[in-house]
């Protein structure tokens, strides 16, 4: 009965009961949107680290990564590169040759890493032809053609047809140097990236390093994402010679935003469900204060404390969670909208949003999996919310209270 | 047989102890036996109700002890005394009190779920309570949608609910008009008589003084007189 009570008691002042569920409506719907933003934020973010900076998956022989040494190539790359390719779960696979060098112009310098790419492969593997925004890319023939970034085009005040000297060491640790024509300049969602990266043909690059027909990292892009971890170990069991990386990582950065992003969206939520369990104090206090007769009553009769603590506690659990499943709903439907059709942060500028390394367009995903934890959260507001008049309801004595 | 219900000795109650003293209750004696009609009259301010709440249990003395059923309440801790209350005593308030969220059938059952009655025998003493307050047709209306009397008949099954040891009345018929007020004592009256239930009211009301068999008379928190009113077997007792 305490249970029937509570829930009609919550319905004695309709208006004030409903501006309180309105109340957590709102907020729960604020919270799950944030939740939504960040949670599709951070999956594009990985979806454009996997595919279109790292791949899911990278070999390097186990000393390259160090120093980047150019010596350091991938044994046997070829034979690698024909073996993963028959492994059912791999997509695509990209040999590169990777080197740290400068790039120079009449007017300045800058240090980059320049990627030596097979580009129908590349195109495939990391989406490169999709990011050109000038220029036509490699063409079928011309040798030392190079792509590189919008960032490190504006920096060095380069263009399409732009020439350019790349200077790198060779593997024996003579310096090099090859004259390049810009050909193509790439735009992709991460700024950075952009400033540090440029591409040529692996064919180009090796003759300069003396690396022959090797390369010193092979790309991978998977079907499935969940299919990560069992690829990598086949691999690291099957070519115990060299270190197989996931996009984890390669990439900590992009995992330690991941898990920050996901510390933060819960604490919006919490402040957001904090700001709202002042209301319902006001509004518990309110009631049991204008009840204060009548809890003494109860009391009087024999009631125990244990059952009015109860009460206080259902009313406020049924007035905080009454709106709870509204919340949800409009924030499913509202972020199902916009997964559809995409929220463009367009007016926040490109270049913003590329420097953190997101696209304009965010598309929100419903965060289902945190459902719970958000309702434990609403439950947590409801248990704090209802200590103070409950302490109250506990304190009355049944003498005083009746007299009033 | 030992009839006594309630035996209060020297009880005092005092306000305001260590500014300016007032003595609610002073130095009482009081005792009641099984199946008593008892009213306590007196003046605003005679300490009619702080009375009733030292024997209710609801608050208590600063000197004196209250034996009900030999049981001496006021060594009881605070939860004792709820459960004590829940258990022993029934009450009926001025102004009805009735839980306004609740039919007037679940008012009566939640003193019974309380007690953790189970369902058959709940629903056995609600069907006789109602029948026996005559308000069988109303039995699922909310108090907003019954007249005072009604309440109050309510309050009075309320009461009863919990097969109490007596009933404390605190000027039941205060709020009633006189048909009203009559139909109630005359509900009490059976329950009494047929029953013997035991009934302590607070009053103004000379309605219900007429119909009381023993009239405590209270002045300044003392009992003044204490009269039996009509020819009854029960014994009286004179305290001064």
């Amino acid at each position: 009965m305490i249970y029937l009570m509570a829930w009609r008691n919550i319905w004695r002042n309709k208006i004030r009961s409903i501006i309180i569920m309105l109340s957590v409506v709102i907020g729960l719907f604020a919270g799950i949107s944030v939740l939504a933003l960040y949670n599709g934020m951070m999956k594009s973010r990985i979806r454009t680290v996997i595919e279109a900076e790292v791949g899911h998956l990278q070999i390097h022989h186990p000393e390259f990564k160090k120093d980047y040494e150019p010596v350091f190539v991938l044994k046997n790359g070829d034979e690698i590169l024909k073996s993963i390719r028959l492994i059912p779960e791999i997509k695509y696979a990209a040999p590169r040759s990777v080197t740290q060098g400068m790039l120079s112009t009449a007017t300045g310098s800058s240090g980059i890493q320049i990627n030596g790419i097979i580009p129908e492969l590349e195109y495939r593997t990391s989406q490169l032809q999709k990011k050109i925004i000038e220029g036509t890319g490699f063409s079928g023939n011309k040798k030392n053609e190079i792509l590189i970034g919008k960032k490190l085009a504006v920096k060095m005040k380069l263009r399409t047809g732009s020439k350019l000297v790349l200077t790198f060491t060779d593997t024996s640790g003579n310096i090099v140097s090859g004259a390049f024509r810009v050909t193509g300049i790439y735009q992709s969602d991460n700024a950075p990236l952009d400033e540090k990266n440029a591409y040529v043909r692996m064919s180009d690059l090796n003759i300069l390093l003396g690396t022959g027909n090797s390369f010193h990292e092979i790309a991978l892009l998977l079907n499935k994402d969940k299919d990560l971890e069992k690829v990598q170990n086949r691999l690291k069991q099957k070519f115990p010679e060299t270190l197989i990386e996931s996009w984890k990582e390669i990439s900590p950065e992009t995992q330690l935003l991941v898990n920050t992003v996901d510390q933060y969206s819960y604490m919006i939520m919490f402040i957001i469900m904090l700001a709202l369990a002042f209301g319902i104090v006001n509004t518990m206090l309110m009631a049991i204060i204008e009840r204060t007769k009548e809890v003494g009553m109860m009391v009087a009769l024999g009631m125990n404390r244990l059952r009015v603590f109860l009460l206080v506690l259902m009313e406020t659990m049924f007035l905080t969670l009454a709106g709870t499943p509204f919340g949800l709903f409009l924030g499913w439907i509202v972020i199902n909208y916009y997964n559809k059709n995409g929220l463009d942060f367009s007016g926040s500028g490109k270049e913003m949003m590329s420097s953190f390394g997101f696209g304009t367009m965010i598309y929100p995903e419903f965060p289902a999996e945190r459902v719970f934890g958000v309702m434990m959260i609403v439950t947590g507001t409801a248990l704090i919310a209802c200590i103070f008049p409950a302490v109250k309801a506990l304190r009355l004595q049944p003498v005083e209270a009746l007299r009033r | 047989m030992n009839n006594t219900v309630i035996d209060a000795h020297n009880i005092s109650k005092v306000y305001n102890p260590e500014t300016i003293p007032v003595y609610a209750i002073n130095n009482v004696h009081l005792h009641l036996e099984k199946g008593e009609f008892t009213a306590l009259v007196g003046p605003s301010g005679s300490g009619k109700t702080t009375l009733l709440n030292l024997i209710g249990g609801l608050d208590k003395p600063d000197n004196g002890n209250i034996f009900i059923n030999g049981i001496d309440i006021t060594r009881l801790s605070a939860n004792e005394l709820i459960n004590f209350r829940l258990h022993n005593i029934g009450f009926v308030f001025q102004s009805f009190n009735l839980i306004p969220v609740l039919t007037a059938r679940e008012n009566v059952e939640f003193i019974m779920l309380l007690q953790r009655i189970k369902k058959r025998n709940r629903e056995n003493r609600i069907t006789q309570l109602f029948k026996q307050i005559g308000l069988e047709d109303r039995i699922n209306s909310r108090p907003a949608y019954l007249s005072g009397g009604q309440q109050q008949r309510v309050a009075v099954a309320r009461a009863l609910a919990s097969k109490p040891q007596f009933v404390l009345a605190d000027e039941p018929t205060a709020n009633l008009d006189s048909k009203s007020a009559s139909n109630l004592l005359d509900i009490m009256d059976k329950l009494n008589k047929e029953e013997g239930m035991t009934f302590i009211f607070s009053t103004h009301d000379p309605r219900v003084i007429e119909r009381a068999r023993r009239v405590i008379t209270l002045v300044d928190g003392r009992i003044s007189s204490d009269t039996a009113v009509v020819e009854t077997s029960i014994p009286h007792h004179i305290n001064s």
